[in-house]
Protein backbone atom coordinates (compact mmCIF):
# COMPACT_ATOMS: atom_id res chain seq x y z
CA UNK A 1 0.00 0.00 0.00
CA UNK A 2 1.23 3.45 -0.88
CA UNK A 3 0.09 6.92 0.13
CA UNK A 4 -1.21 7.94 -3.29
CA UNK A 5 -2.77 5.94 -6.09
CA UNK A 6 -2.95 7.31 -9.61
CA UNK A 7 -5.66 5.46 -11.49
CA UNK A 8 -5.95 5.57 -15.29
CA UNK A 9 -9.36 4.37 -16.49
CA UNK A 10 -10.64 3.58 -19.96
CA UNK A 11 -10.70 0.96 -22.70
CA UNK A 12 -7.58 1.31 -24.84
CA UNK A 13 -9.38 -0.30 -27.80
CA UNK A 14 -11.91 2.50 -27.91
CA UNK A 15 -9.97 5.44 -29.24
CA UNK A 16 -9.73 8.31 -26.77
CA UNK A 17 -11.34 6.26 -24.01
CA UNK A 18 -7.77 4.99 -23.60
CA UNK A 19 -6.42 8.43 -22.63
CA UNK A 20 -6.40 7.56 -18.89
CA UNK A 21 -4.08 4.54 -19.31
CA UNK A 22 -1.96 6.65 -21.72
CA UNK A 23 -1.37 9.24 -18.98
CA UNK A 24 -0.35 6.40 -16.63
CA UNK A 25 2.14 5.23 -19.26
CA UNK A 26 3.52 8.78 -19.53
CA UNK A 27 3.88 9.01 -15.72
CA UNK A 28 5.59 5.63 -15.49
CA UNK A 29 8.10 6.82 -18.06
CA UNK A 30 8.94 9.82 -15.85
CA UNK A 31 9.54 7.87 -12.65
CA UNK A 32 7.40 8.47 -9.59
CA UNK A 33 8.21 8.82 -5.88
CA UNK A 34 7.98 5.52 -3.95
CA UNK A 35 4.90 6.65 -2.02
CA UNK A 36 2.95 6.83 -5.29
CA UNK A 37 1.60 3.79 -7.13
CA UNK A 38 -0.19 3.65 -10.46
CA UNK A 39 -2.87 1.39 -11.80
CA UNK A 40 -4.02 1.09 -15.38
CA UNK A 41 -7.56 0.33 -14.36
CA UNK A 42 -8.75 0.00 -17.95
CA UNK A 43 -12.35 -1.15 -17.86
CA UNK A 44 -12.27 -1.91 -14.14
CA UNK A 45 -15.54 -1.69 -12.24
CA UNK A 46 -16.43 -2.31 -8.62
CA UNK A 47 -12.96 -3.65 -7.79
CA UNK A 48 -11.94 0.02 -7.80
CA UNK A 49 -13.69 0.40 -4.44
CA UNK A 50 -11.11 -1.65 -2.55
CA UNK A 51 -8.22 -0.36 -4.66
CA UNK A 52 -9.14 3.20 -3.63
CA UNK A 53 -9.81 2.24 0.00
CA UNK A 54 -6.20 1.22 0.48
CA UNK A 55 -4.84 4.73 -0.10
CA UNK A 56 -4.94 8.14 1.56
CA UNK A 57 -5.27 9.94 -1.74
CA UNK A 58 -6.52 8.85 -5.15
CA UNK A 59 -5.96 10.72 -8.40
CA UNK A 60 -8.15 9.43 -11.24
CA UNK A 61 -7.43 10.16 -14.91
CA UNK A 62 -10.21 9.32 -17.35
CA UNK A 63 -11.89 10.40 -20.55
CA UNK A 64 -14.89 12.51 -19.66
CA UNK A 65 -17.68 14.19 -21.53
CA UNK A 66 -17.09 17.75 -20.38
CA UNK A 67 -18.99 19.42 -23.20
CA UNK A 68 -15.75 21.05 -24.37
CA UNK A 69 -13.43 20.88 -27.35
CA UNK A 70 -11.59 17.57 -27.87
CA UNK A 71 -8.41 17.42 -25.79
CA UNK A 72 -9.66 19.95 -23.21
CA UNK A 73 -9.25 18.78 -19.65
CA UNK A 74 -10.43 19.65 -16.16
CA UNK A 75 -9.34 18.92 -12.62
CA UNK A 76 -12.41 18.04 -10.60
CA UNK A 77 -13.37 16.81 -7.19
CA UNK A 78 -16.23 14.33 -6.88
CA UNK A 79 -18.42 16.85 -5.05
CA UNK A 80 -18.12 19.25 -7.98
CA UNK A 81 -18.95 16.70 -10.63
CA UNK A 82 -21.99 14.52 -10.62
CA UNK A 83 -20.95 11.29 -12.26
CA UNK A 84 -23.46 9.00 -13.84
CA UNK A 85 -23.72 5.31 -13.06
CA UNK A 86 -22.60 2.99 -15.81
CA UNK A 87 -24.31 -0.07 -14.39
CA UNK A 88 -27.75 -1.00 -15.65
CA UNK A 89 -30.34 -3.00 -13.78
CA UNK A 90 -29.45 -6.01 -15.90
CA UNK A 91 -25.67 -6.12 -15.91
CA UNK A 92 -22.65 -4.80 -14.05
CA UNK A 93 -20.46 -4.91 -17.14
CA UNK A 94 -20.48 -1.17 -17.49
CA UNK A 95 -20.06 -0.37 -13.80
CA UNK A 96 -17.33 2.18 -13.46
CA UNK A 97 -15.95 4.95 -11.30
CA UNK A 98 -19.29 6.35 -10.16
CA UNK A 99 -20.46 2.92 -9.06
CA UNK A 100 -17.19 2.22 -7.24
CA UNK A 101 -17.36 5.62 -5.51
CA UNK A 102 -21.00 5.12 -4.52
CA UNK A 103 -20.27 1.67 -3.12
CA UNK A 104 -17.21 2.99 -1.29
CA UNK A 105 -19.29 5.80 0.22
CA UNK A 106 -22.01 3.37 1.34
CA UNK A 107 -19.39 1.19 3.05
CA UNK A 108 -17.48 4.16 4.43
CA UNK A 109 -14.31 3.06 2.66
CA UNK A 110 -13.33 6.07 0.58
CA UNK A 111 -10.11 8.00 1.08
CA UNK A 112 -10.47 11.64 2.11
CA UNK A 113 -8.85 13.00 -0.98
CA UNK A 114 -10.11 12.09 -4.43
CA UNK A 115 -9.25 14.18 -7.47
CA UNK A 116 -10.39 13.47 -11.02
CA UNK A 117 -8.68 14.67 -14.18
CA UNK A 118 -11.22 14.45 -16.99
CA UNK A 119 -10.16 14.75 -20.62
CA UNK A 120 -12.59 15.45 -23.46
CA UNK A 121 -12.35 12.71 -26.14
CA UNK A 122 -12.51 13.38 -29.88
CA UNK A 123 -13.61 9.88 -30.88
CA UNK A 124 -14.56 6.59 -29.21
CA UNK A 125 -14.57 4.20 -32.17
CA UNK A 126 -12.98 0.76 -32.11
CA UNK A 127 -9.45 1.99 -32.68
CA UNK A 128 -6.47 1.16 -30.48
CA UNK A 129 -4.96 4.65 -30.90
CA UNK A 130 -5.57 8.15 -29.50
CA UNK A 131 -6.63 11.15 -31.57
CA UNK A 132 -4.09 13.95 -32.01
CA UNK A 133 -6.09 16.10 -29.57
CA UNK A 134 -6.12 13.48 -26.82
CA UNK A 135 -2.48 12.65 -27.46
CA UNK A 136 -1.60 16.31 -27.05
CA UNK A 137 -3.39 16.41 -23.69
CA UNK A 138 -1.43 13.43 -22.29
CA UNK A 139 1.81 15.25 -21.28
CA UNK A 140 -0.11 18.28 -20.03
CA UNK A 141 -2.32 16.21 -17.77
CA UNK A 142 0.71 14.11 -16.79
CA UNK A 143 2.59 17.25 -15.69
CA UNK A 144 -0.46 18.49 -13.75
CA UNK A 145 -0.64 15.15 -11.94
CA UNK A 146 3.09 15.31 -11.13
CA UNK A 147 2.53 18.82 -9.81
CA UNK A 148 -0.32 17.57 -7.65
CA UNK A 149 1.70 14.64 -6.33
CA UNK A 150 4.42 17.10 -5.34
CA UNK A 151 2.00 18.67 -2.92
CA UNK A 152 1.18 21.70 -5.02
CA UNK A 153 -2.52 21.45 -4.74
CA UNK A 154 -3.57 23.43 -7.77
CA UNK A 155 -6.98 25.01 -7.75
CA UNK A 156 -9.52 23.37 -10.01
CA UNK A 157 -7.92 24.02 -13.31
CA UNK A 158 -9.53 24.51 -16.65
CA UNK A 159 -7.54 23.96 -19.82
CA UNK B 1 -35.19 2.15 -29.40
CA UNK B 2 -38.67 1.57 -30.73
CA UNK B 3 -41.63 2.52 -28.64
CA UNK B 4 -44.60 0.29 -28.31
CA UNK B 5 -47.98 1.08 -29.82
CA UNK B 6 -50.63 2.22 -27.38
CA UNK B 7 -52.39 -0.82 -26.00
CA UNK B 8 -55.97 -1.21 -24.74
CA UNK B 9 -56.77 -0.55 -21.10
CA UNK B 10 -57.08 -4.25 -20.41
CA UNK B 11 -53.50 -4.93 -21.35
CA UNK B 12 -50.11 -4.83 -19.74
CA UNK B 13 -47.32 -3.22 -21.66
CA UNK B 14 -43.89 -3.20 -20.16
CA UNK B 15 -41.00 -1.45 -21.74
CA UNK B 16 -38.07 -1.51 -19.38
CA UNK B 17 -35.53 0.77 -20.93
CA UNK B 18 -32.07 1.28 -19.63
CA UNK B 19 -30.64 4.26 -21.34
CA UNK B 20 -26.92 4.25 -21.32
CA UNK B 21 -24.02 6.53 -21.96
CA UNK B 22 -22.59 5.17 -25.15
CA UNK B 23 -24.00 1.80 -26.06
CA UNK B 24 -24.88 -1.60 -24.69
CA UNK B 25 -27.47 -2.61 -22.11
CA UNK B 26 -30.66 -4.50 -22.74
CA UNK B 27 -34.24 -3.40 -22.97
CA UNK B 28 -36.97 -5.84 -22.05
CA UNK B 29 -40.06 -5.32 -24.18
CA UNK B 30 -43.25 -7.18 -23.35
CA UNK B 31 -46.68 -6.49 -24.81
CA UNK B 32 -49.73 -8.28 -23.47
CA UNK B 33 -53.17 -7.52 -24.87
CA UNK B 34 -56.38 -8.88 -23.37
CA UNK B 35 -54.48 -11.50 -21.45
CA UNK B 36 -52.59 -12.74 -24.50
CA UNK B 37 -48.84 -12.29 -24.97
CA UNK B 38 -48.41 -10.47 -28.27
CA UNK B 39 -44.81 -9.56 -28.21
CA UNK B 40 -41.80 -10.29 -26.06
CA UNK B 41 -38.14 -9.59 -26.68
CA UNK B 42 -34.84 -8.63 -25.16
CA UNK B 43 -33.40 -5.81 -27.19
CA UNK B 44 -29.66 -5.75 -27.15
CA UNK B 45 -27.30 -3.27 -28.68
CA UNK B 46 -24.00 -4.97 -28.45
CA UNK B 47 -20.50 -4.64 -29.67
CA UNK B 48 -20.92 -4.97 -33.43
CA UNK B 49 -18.82 -7.13 -35.70
CA UNK B 50 -15.62 -5.27 -34.98
CA UNK B 51 -13.70 -8.36 -34.00
CA UNK B 52 -12.44 -9.45 -37.39
CA UNK B 53 -11.89 -5.87 -38.56
CA UNK B 54 -9.77 -5.17 -35.51
CA UNK B 55 -7.50 -8.18 -35.99
CA UNK B 56 -7.21 -8.70 -39.74
CA UNK B 57 -3.77 -7.85 -41.11
CA UNK B 58 -2.13 -7.67 -37.68
CA UNK B 59 0.63 -10.04 -36.53
CA UNK B 60 -0.87 -13.06 -34.76
CA UNK B 61 1.03 -12.07 -31.60
CA UNK B 62 -1.19 -8.96 -31.29
CA UNK B 63 -4.39 -10.99 -31.07
CA UNK B 64 -4.23 -12.26 -27.45
CA UNK B 65 -3.22 -8.80 -26.28
CA UNK B 66 -6.01 -6.97 -28.12
CA UNK B 67 -8.83 -9.43 -27.40
CA UNK B 68 -8.15 -9.32 -23.66
CA UNK B 69 -9.36 -5.73 -23.79
CA UNK B 70 -12.73 -6.52 -25.33
CA UNK B 71 -14.22 -7.10 -21.90
CA UNK B 72 -13.22 -5.88 -18.45
CA UNK B 73 -14.77 -8.96 -16.85
CA UNK B 74 -13.77 -11.77 -19.24
CA UNK B 75 -10.29 -10.58 -20.22
CA UNK B 76 -8.58 -13.82 -19.12
CA UNK B 77 -11.22 -15.89 -20.93
CA UNK B 78 -10.77 -14.02 -24.23
CA UNK B 79 -7.00 -14.20 -23.96
CA UNK B 80 -7.03 -17.91 -23.13
CA UNK B 81 -9.36 -18.74 -26.03
CA UNK B 82 -7.20 -16.62 -28.34
CA UNK B 83 -3.93 -18.25 -27.30
CA UNK B 84 -5.42 -21.74 -27.55
CA UNK B 85 -6.88 -21.08 -31.01
CA UNK B 86 -3.56 -19.68 -32.24
CA UNK B 87 -1.77 -22.74 -30.84
CA UNK B 88 -4.17 -24.93 -32.82
CA UNK B 89 -3.47 -22.89 -35.97
CA UNK B 90 0.32 -22.85 -35.52
CA UNK B 91 0.59 -26.40 -34.15
CA UNK B 92 2.16 -25.34 -30.86
CA UNK B 93 1.73 -27.52 -27.78
CA UNK B 94 1.95 -25.68 -24.45
CA UNK B 95 3.91 -27.33 -21.65
CA UNK B 96 2.19 -29.03 -18.71
CA UNK B 97 3.33 -26.18 -16.46
CA UNK B 98 1.83 -23.61 -18.83
CA UNK B 99 -1.50 -25.44 -18.79
CA UNK B 100 -1.53 -25.63 -14.98
CA UNK B 101 -0.89 -21.89 -14.77
CA UNK B 102 -3.53 -21.20 -17.43
CA UNK B 103 -6.11 -23.18 -15.45
CA UNK B 104 -5.17 -21.40 -12.22
CA UNK B 105 -5.47 -17.98 -13.84
CA UNK B 106 -8.80 -18.99 -15.38
CA UNK B 107 -10.18 -19.95 -11.95
CA UNK B 108 -9.26 -16.46 -10.71
CA UNK B 109 -11.46 -14.89 -13.36
CA UNK B 110 -14.37 -17.29 -12.84
CA UNK B 111 -14.26 -16.51 -9.11
CA UNK B 112 -14.02 -12.77 -9.68
CA UNK B 113 -16.93 -12.70 -12.11
CA UNK B 114 -19.23 -15.09 -10.21
CA UNK B 115 -18.67 -13.26 -6.90
CA UNK B 116 -19.49 -9.96 -8.60
CA UNK B 117 -22.63 -11.39 -10.13
CA UNK B 118 -24.15 -13.33 -7.24
CA UNK B 119 -23.44 -10.68 -4.61
CA UNK B 120 -23.75 -7.40 -6.47
CA UNK B 121 -26.47 -8.14 -9.02
CA UNK B 122 -28.49 -11.12 -7.74
CA UNK B 123 -28.39 -10.89 -3.94
CA UNK B 124 -29.99 -7.40 -3.81
CA UNK B 125 -33.13 -8.87 -5.46
CA UNK B 126 -33.53 -11.39 -2.69
CA UNK B 127 -33.10 -8.73 -0.03
CA UNK B 128 -35.58 -6.50 -1.85
CA UNK B 129 -32.81 -3.93 -1.92
CA UNK B 130 -33.12 -2.77 -5.54
CA UNK B 131 -29.36 -2.58 -6.03
CA UNK B 132 -26.14 -3.23 -4.21
CA UNK B 133 -25.96 0.32 -2.81
CA UNK B 134 -28.87 0.01 -0.35
CA UNK B 135 -27.62 -3.50 0.43
CA UNK B 136 -24.22 -2.04 1.35
CA UNK B 137 -25.97 0.21 3.86
CA UNK B 138 -28.34 -2.41 5.28
CA UNK B 139 -26.01 -5.45 5.19
CA UNK B 140 -22.46 -4.09 4.94
CA UNK B 141 -20.93 -7.36 6.13
CA UNK B 142 -22.43 -9.17 3.10
CA UNK B 143 -21.00 -6.66 0.62
CA UNK B 144 -17.65 -6.49 2.42
CA UNK B 145 -17.39 -10.27 2.25
CA UNK B 146 -17.99 -10.09 -1.51
CA UNK B 147 -15.28 -7.43 -1.93
CA UNK B 148 -12.87 -9.46 0.22
CA UNK B 149 -13.46 -12.60 -1.90
CA UNK B 150 -13.22 -10.59 -5.10
CA UNK B 151 -9.91 -9.11 -4.01
CA UNK B 152 -8.34 -12.53 -3.49
CA UNK B 153 -9.57 -13.58 -6.94
CA UNK B 154 -8.24 -10.35 -8.49
CA UNK B 155 -4.87 -10.74 -6.76
CA UNK B 156 -4.66 -14.30 -8.14
CA UNK B 157 -5.21 -12.89 -11.64
CA UNK B 158 -2.57 -10.20 -11.06
CA UNK B 159 -0.01 -12.72 -9.79
CA UNK B 160 -0.33 -15.13 -12.73
CA UNK B 161 -1.54 -12.75 -15.44
CA UNK B 162 0.69 -9.82 -14.52
CA UNK B 163 -2.13 -7.28 -14.13
CA UNK B 164 -5.46 -7.07 -12.34
CA UNK B 165 -7.78 -6.38 -15.24
CA UNK B 166 -6.12 -7.39 -18.48
CA UNK B 167 -3.46 -10.11 -18.34
CA UNK B 168 -0.15 -9.52 -20.12
CA UNK B 169 1.90 -12.64 -19.37
CA UNK B 170 0.10 -15.21 -21.55
CA UNK B 171 1.66 -16.02 -24.91
CA UNK B 172 1.29 -18.74 -27.52
CA UNK B 173 3.02 -21.71 -25.87
CA UNK B 174 3.41 -20.38 -22.34
CA UNK B 175 3.99 -17.44 -20.02
CA UNK B 176 6.48 -14.57 -20.13
CA UNK B 177 6.55 -14.32 -16.35
CA UNK B 178 6.35 -17.20 -13.87
CA UNK B 179 5.29 -16.93 -10.23
CA UNK B 180 7.86 -17.76 -7.54
CA UNK B 181 7.14 -20.68 -5.20
CA UNK B 182 6.86 -18.25 -2.30
CA UNK B 183 4.16 -16.24 -4.12
CA UNK B 184 2.19 -19.40 -4.81
CA UNK B 185 2.45 -20.46 -1.16
CA UNK B 186 1.06 -17.11 -0.03
CA UNK B 187 -1.76 -17.35 -2.56
CA UNK B 188 -2.55 -20.86 -1.38
CA UNK B 189 -2.84 -19.61 2.21
CA UNK B 190 -5.24 -16.89 1.11
CA UNK B 191 -7.38 -19.37 -0.83
CA UNK B 192 -7.40 -21.63 2.24
CA UNK B 193 -8.66 -18.67 4.21
CA UNK B 194 -11.46 -18.14 1.68
CA UNK B 195 -13.24 -21.38 2.61
CA UNK B 196 -15.14 -19.73 5.47
CA UNK B 197 -16.40 -17.06 3.07
CA UNK B 198 -17.37 -19.74 0.53
CA UNK B 199 -19.37 -21.56 3.21
CA UNK B 200 -21.04 -18.28 4.18
CA UNK B 201 -21.89 -17.68 0.51
CA UNK B 202 -23.54 -21.09 0.21
CA UNK B 203 -25.42 -20.43 3.46
CA UNK B 204 -26.61 -17.04 2.18
CA UNK B 205 -27.97 -18.43 -1.09
CA UNK B 206 -29.52 -21.40 0.70
CA UNK B 207 -31.64 -18.99 2.71
CA UNK B 208 -32.96 -17.20 -0.38
CA UNK B 209 -36.07 -18.32 -2.23
CA UNK B 210 -35.58 -18.83 -5.95
CA UNK B 211 -38.61 -18.21 -8.22
CA UNK B 212 -40.35 -21.43 -9.17
CA UNK B 213 -40.12 -21.64 -12.96
CA UNK B 214 -39.01 -24.49 -15.18
CA UNK B 215 -38.87 -24.84 -18.95
CA UNK B 216 -37.40 -27.83 -20.73
CA UNK B 217 -34.17 -26.52 -22.29
CA UNK B 218 -31.18 -27.82 -24.21
CA UNK B 219 -27.98 -27.12 -22.26
CA UNK B 220 -24.60 -26.98 -23.97
CA UNK B 221 -21.14 -26.92 -22.40
CA UNK B 222 -17.65 -28.21 -23.04
CA UNK B 223 -16.78 -31.46 -21.31
CA UNK B 224 -13.59 -33.34 -20.53
CA UNK B 225 -13.26 -36.89 -19.23
CA UNK B 226 -11.22 -36.19 -16.11
CA UNK B 227 -12.04 -32.67 -15.00
CA UNK B 228 -14.80 -30.08 -14.75
CA UNK B 229 -14.08 -28.41 -18.08
CA UNK B 230 -13.21 -24.73 -18.38
CA UNK B 231 -10.49 -24.77 -21.07
CA UNK B 232 -11.02 -26.97 -24.13
CA UNK B 233 -12.97 -30.22 -24.39
CA UNK B 234 -15.83 -31.55 -26.47
CA UNK B 235 -19.01 -29.58 -27.13
CA UNK B 236 -21.66 -31.55 -25.25
CA UNK B 237 -25.45 -31.16 -25.16
CA UNK B 238 -28.01 -32.47 -22.68
CA UNK B 239 -29.93 -33.57 -25.79
CA UNK B 240 -27.24 -36.20 -26.28
CA UNK B 241 -25.05 -34.61 -28.95
CA UNK B 242 -21.29 -34.28 -28.92
CA UNK B 243 -19.17 -32.35 -31.40
CA UNK B 244 -15.53 -31.34 -31.65
CA UNK B 245 -14.82 -27.65 -31.04
CA UNK B 246 -13.75 -27.28 -34.69
CA UNK B 247 -17.39 -27.93 -35.69
CA UNK B 248 -18.71 -25.08 -33.51
CA UNK B 249 -20.69 -23.51 -36.34
CA UNK B 250 -23.01 -26.54 -36.38
CA UNK B 251 -23.95 -25.62 -32.82
CA UNK B 252 -24.03 -21.88 -32.90
CA UNK B 253 -26.02 -21.44 -36.13
CA UNK B 254 -25.74 -17.68 -35.88
CA UNK B 255 -28.55 -15.58 -37.20
CA UNK B 256 -29.41 -11.91 -36.88
CA UNK B 257 -32.75 -10.67 -35.60
CA UNK B 258 -34.03 -7.17 -36.31
CA UNK B 259 -34.28 -5.90 -32.71
CA UNK B 260 -30.74 -6.77 -31.70
CA UNK B 261 -27.29 -6.16 -33.09
CA UNK B 262 -26.04 -9.21 -31.20
CA UNK B 263 -25.90 -12.47 -33.10
CA UNK B 264 -28.51 -14.94 -31.87
CA UNK B 265 -27.81 -18.67 -31.98
CA UNK B 266 -29.80 -21.89 -31.89
CA UNK B 267 -28.90 -25.57 -31.99
CA UNK B 268 -31.41 -28.35 -32.56
CA UNK B 269 -34.25 -26.64 -30.78
CA UNK B 270 -35.26 -22.99 -31.14
CA UNK B 271 -32.59 -22.07 -28.60
CA UNK B 272 -30.11 -23.41 -26.05
CA UNK B 273 -28.49 -22.23 -22.84
CA UNK B 274 -24.80 -21.95 -21.94
CA UNK B 275 -23.24 -20.90 -18.64
CA UNK B 276 -22.84 -22.19 -15.10
CA UNK B 277 -26.18 -24.05 -15.06
CA UNK B 278 -25.37 -25.77 -18.37
CA UNK B 279 -21.93 -26.75 -17.09
CA UNK B 280 -23.42 -28.08 -13.88
CA UNK B 281 -26.10 -30.05 -15.74
CA UNK B 282 -23.48 -31.67 -17.98
CA UNK B 283 -20.36 -31.92 -15.81
CA UNK B 284 -21.66 -32.16 -12.22
CA UNK B 285 -19.99 -35.56 -11.69
CA UNK B 286 -16.57 -33.94 -12.05
CA UNK B 287 -17.10 -31.20 -9.46
CA UNK B 288 -14.95 -31.14 -6.33
CA UNK B 289 -16.73 -32.90 -3.40
CA UNK B 290 -17.11 -29.59 -1.54
CA UNK B 291 -18.82 -28.10 -4.60
CA UNK B 292 -21.11 -31.12 -4.88
CA UNK B 293 -21.99 -30.65 -1.20
CA UNK B 294 -22.76 -26.99 -1.97
CA UNK B 295 -25.10 -28.11 -4.78
CA UNK B 296 -26.94 -30.41 -2.38
CA UNK B 297 -27.24 -27.59 0.16
CA UNK B 298 -28.62 -25.26 -2.53
CA UNK B 299 -31.12 -27.83 -3.81
CA UNK B 300 -29.46 -27.94 -7.21
CA UNK B 301 -29.89 -31.29 -8.97
CA UNK B 302 -29.10 -32.23 -12.57
CA UNK B 303 -30.83 -31.72 -14.92
CA UNK B 304 -32.14 -28.48 -13.45
CA UNK B 305 -34.36 -26.57 -15.91
CA UNK B 306 -34.93 -23.46 -13.79
CA UNK B 307 -32.85 -20.62 -15.31
CA UNK B 308 -33.04 -18.65 -12.05
CA UNK B 309 -30.83 -21.44 -10.60
CA UNK B 310 -27.94 -20.29 -12.79
CA UNK B 311 -26.88 -18.13 -9.85
CA UNK B 312 -26.91 -21.19 -7.55
CA UNK B 313 -24.74 -23.02 -10.10
CA UNK B 314 -22.34 -20.07 -9.98
CA UNK B 315 -22.11 -20.42 -6.19
CA UNK B 316 -21.33 -24.13 -6.70
CA UNK B 317 -18.59 -23.17 -9.16
CA UNK B 318 -17.17 -20.66 -6.67
CA UNK B 319 -16.71 -23.58 -4.24
CA UNK B 320 -15.20 -25.74 -7.00
CA UNK B 321 -12.77 -23.11 -8.27
CA UNK B 322 -11.41 -22.31 -4.80
CA UNK B 323 -10.73 -26.01 -4.17
CA UNK B 324 -9.33 -26.67 -7.64
CA UNK B 325 -7.11 -23.57 -7.47
CA UNK B 326 -5.59 -24.94 -4.24
CA UNK B 327 -5.09 -28.33 -5.93
CA UNK B 328 -3.42 -26.68 -8.96
CA UNK B 329 -1.06 -24.71 -6.70
CA UNK B 330 -0.17 -27.91 -4.81
CA UNK B 331 0.59 -29.61 -8.12
CA UNK B 332 2.74 -26.67 -9.29
CA UNK B 333 4.64 -26.57 -5.98
CA UNK B 334 5.20 -30.34 -6.00
CA UNK B 335 6.63 -30.19 -9.54
CA UNK B 336 8.67 -27.08 -8.82
CA UNK B 337 8.38 -24.04 -11.11
CA UNK B 338 10.55 -24.68 -14.16
CA UNK B 339 12.15 -21.53 -15.63
CA UNK B 340 10.77 -22.11 -19.10
CA UNK B 341 10.05 -19.42 -21.70
CA UNK B 342 7.36 -19.78 -24.38
CA UNK B 343 8.79 -21.92 -27.21
CA UNK B 344 9.86 -20.37 -30.52
CA UNK B 345 6.98 -20.52 -33.01
CA UNK B 346 7.45 -21.76 -36.55
CA UNK B 347 5.44 -19.24 -38.61
CA UNK B 348 3.16 -20.99 -41.07
CA UNK B 349 -0.26 -20.60 -42.61
CA UNK B 350 -2.91 -22.33 -40.55
CA UNK B 351 -6.36 -22.26 -39.10
CA UNK B 352 -7.43 -22.96 -35.53
CA UNK B 353 -10.49 -22.91 -33.30
CA UNK B 354 -10.56 -23.02 -29.52
CA UNK B 355 -13.29 -22.83 -26.91
CA UNK B 356 -13.34 -22.02 -23.22
CA UNK B 357 -16.06 -22.00 -20.59
CA UNK B 358 -15.88 -18.36 -19.50
CA UNK B 359 -18.15 -17.25 -16.62
CA UNK B 360 -21.20 -16.76 -18.88
CA UNK B 361 -20.72 -19.91 -20.99
CA UNK B 362 -18.89 -21.22 -24.01
CA UNK B 363 -16.64 -18.73 -25.82
CA UNK B 364 -15.28 -19.60 -29.28
CA UNK B 365 -12.30 -17.97 -31.00
CA UNK B 366 -11.41 -18.91 -34.57
CA UNK B 367 -8.41 -17.61 -36.55
CA UNK B 368 -6.88 -18.05 -39.97
CA UNK B 369 -3.20 -17.16 -40.11
CA UNK B 370 -1.39 -16.37 -43.36
CA UNK B 371 2.11 -17.64 -44.19
CA UNK B 372 3.39 -14.19 -43.16
CA UNK B 373 2.12 -14.76 -39.60
CA UNK B 374 -0.63 -12.16 -39.97
CA UNK B 375 -4.25 -12.72 -39.06
CA UNK B 376 -6.13 -13.38 -42.31
CA UNK B 377 -9.51 -14.03 -40.70
CA UNK B 378 -11.04 -14.10 -37.22
CA UNK B 379 -14.35 -14.96 -35.59
CA UNK B 380 -15.55 -14.80 -32.01
CA UNK B 381 -18.81 -16.15 -30.57
CA UNK B 382 -19.57 -14.94 -27.07
CA UNK B 383 -21.83 -16.75 -24.59
CA UNK B 384 -24.40 -13.98 -24.21
CA UNK B 385 -25.07 -14.09 -27.96
CA UNK B 386 -25.79 -17.79 -27.61
CA UNK B 387 -28.14 -17.22 -24.67
CA UNK B 388 -30.27 -14.41 -26.14
CA UNK B 389 -32.71 -16.66 -27.99
CA UNK B 390 -33.09 -18.80 -24.87
CA UNK B 391 -33.75 -15.79 -22.62
CA UNK B 392 -36.56 -14.75 -24.97
CA UNK B 393 -37.97 -18.29 -25.02
CA UNK B 394 -37.97 -18.23 -21.20
CA UNK B 395 -39.73 -14.87 -21.18
CA UNK B 396 -42.40 -16.15 -23.57
CA UNK B 397 -43.00 -19.14 -21.29
CA UNK B 398 -42.89 -17.12 -18.08
CA UNK B 399 -45.11 -14.14 -18.88
CA UNK B 400 -48.39 -16.07 -19.37
CA UNK B 401 -47.83 -17.78 -16.01
CA UNK B 402 -47.50 -14.52 -14.08
CA UNK B 403 -50.13 -12.32 -15.73
CA UNK B 404 -52.10 -12.18 -12.49
CA UNK B 405 -49.33 -10.07 -10.98
CA UNK B 406 -48.98 -6.30 -11.09
CA UNK B 407 -46.90 -4.75 -13.88
CA UNK B 408 -44.18 -3.95 -11.34
CA UNK B 409 -44.07 -7.55 -10.17
CA UNK B 410 -43.95 -8.81 -13.77
CA UNK B 411 -41.16 -6.37 -14.53
CA UNK B 412 -39.17 -7.56 -11.52
CA UNK B 413 -39.65 -11.25 -12.43
CA UNK B 414 -38.39 -10.56 -15.97
CA UNK B 415 -35.46 -8.46 -14.82
CA UNK B 416 -34.48 -11.16 -12.34
CA UNK B 417 -34.68 -13.73 -15.13
CA UNK B 418 -32.37 -11.72 -17.38
CA UNK B 419 -30.04 -11.01 -14.48
CA UNK B 420 -29.83 -14.74 -13.69
CA UNK B 421 -28.21 -15.27 -17.09
CA UNK B 422 -25.55 -12.74 -16.09
CA UNK B 423 -25.56 -11.19 -19.57
CA UNK B 424 -22.59 -9.36 -20.99
CA UNK B 425 -24.31 -6.49 -22.69
CA UNK B 426 -21.93 -3.63 -22.55
CA UNK B 427 -18.26 -4.27 -22.90
CA UNK B 428 -17.54 -0.93 -24.39
CA UNK B 429 -16.12 2.36 -23.26
CA UNK B 430 -15.75 3.40 -19.67
CA UNK B 431 -15.90 7.11 -20.25
CA UNK B 432 -17.06 9.34 -17.42
CA UNK B 433 -20.35 11.07 -17.87
CA UNK B 434 -20.27 14.28 -15.88
CA UNK B 435 -22.95 16.81 -15.13
CA UNK B 436 -21.87 19.92 -13.33
CA UNK B 437 -23.82 21.01 -10.30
Amino acid sequence: MTDTLVLGLGNTLRGDDGVGPAVIGWLQGRGLPPEVSTWEGDAAGLELTLAMAEHRRVIVVDAADLGRAPGAWLRLTPDRARLKSGASALSLHAAGLWDALALGAALNLLPNEIVIYGIQPAQLDWLPVLSAEAQAAVPNVGRAVLHEIGGQDGKDSDH
Amino acid sequence: MSTLPVTPVTSVSLDVHHVTRVEGHGNIVVDVQNGVLKHCELQIIETPRFFEAMLRGRPYTDAPHLVSRICGICSVGHQTASVQALEAALEVTPSEQAMLLRKLLFHGEILDSHILHVYMLVAPDFYGAGSVLPLASSHPQVVLRALRMKKTAGDLCAMIGGRHTHPVTMRVGGFTRLPAAGELEKLRARLDGLRGDVDATVELFRSLTVPDFERSTEYIALSLPDEYAFIGGTITSTDGFQLPVSAYREVTNEFLVPHSTAKHTSHHRESYMVGALARFNINHARLHPRARAAAVALGLKPICANPYMNSAAQVVEIAHCVEDAVALIDKLLARGILPEAPPAVDIRAGEGVAACEVPRGTLYHHYRIGDDGQVAGANCIIPTGQNLANIEADMRALVPRILDRTPDQIRLALEMLVRAYDPCISCATHMLDIRFE
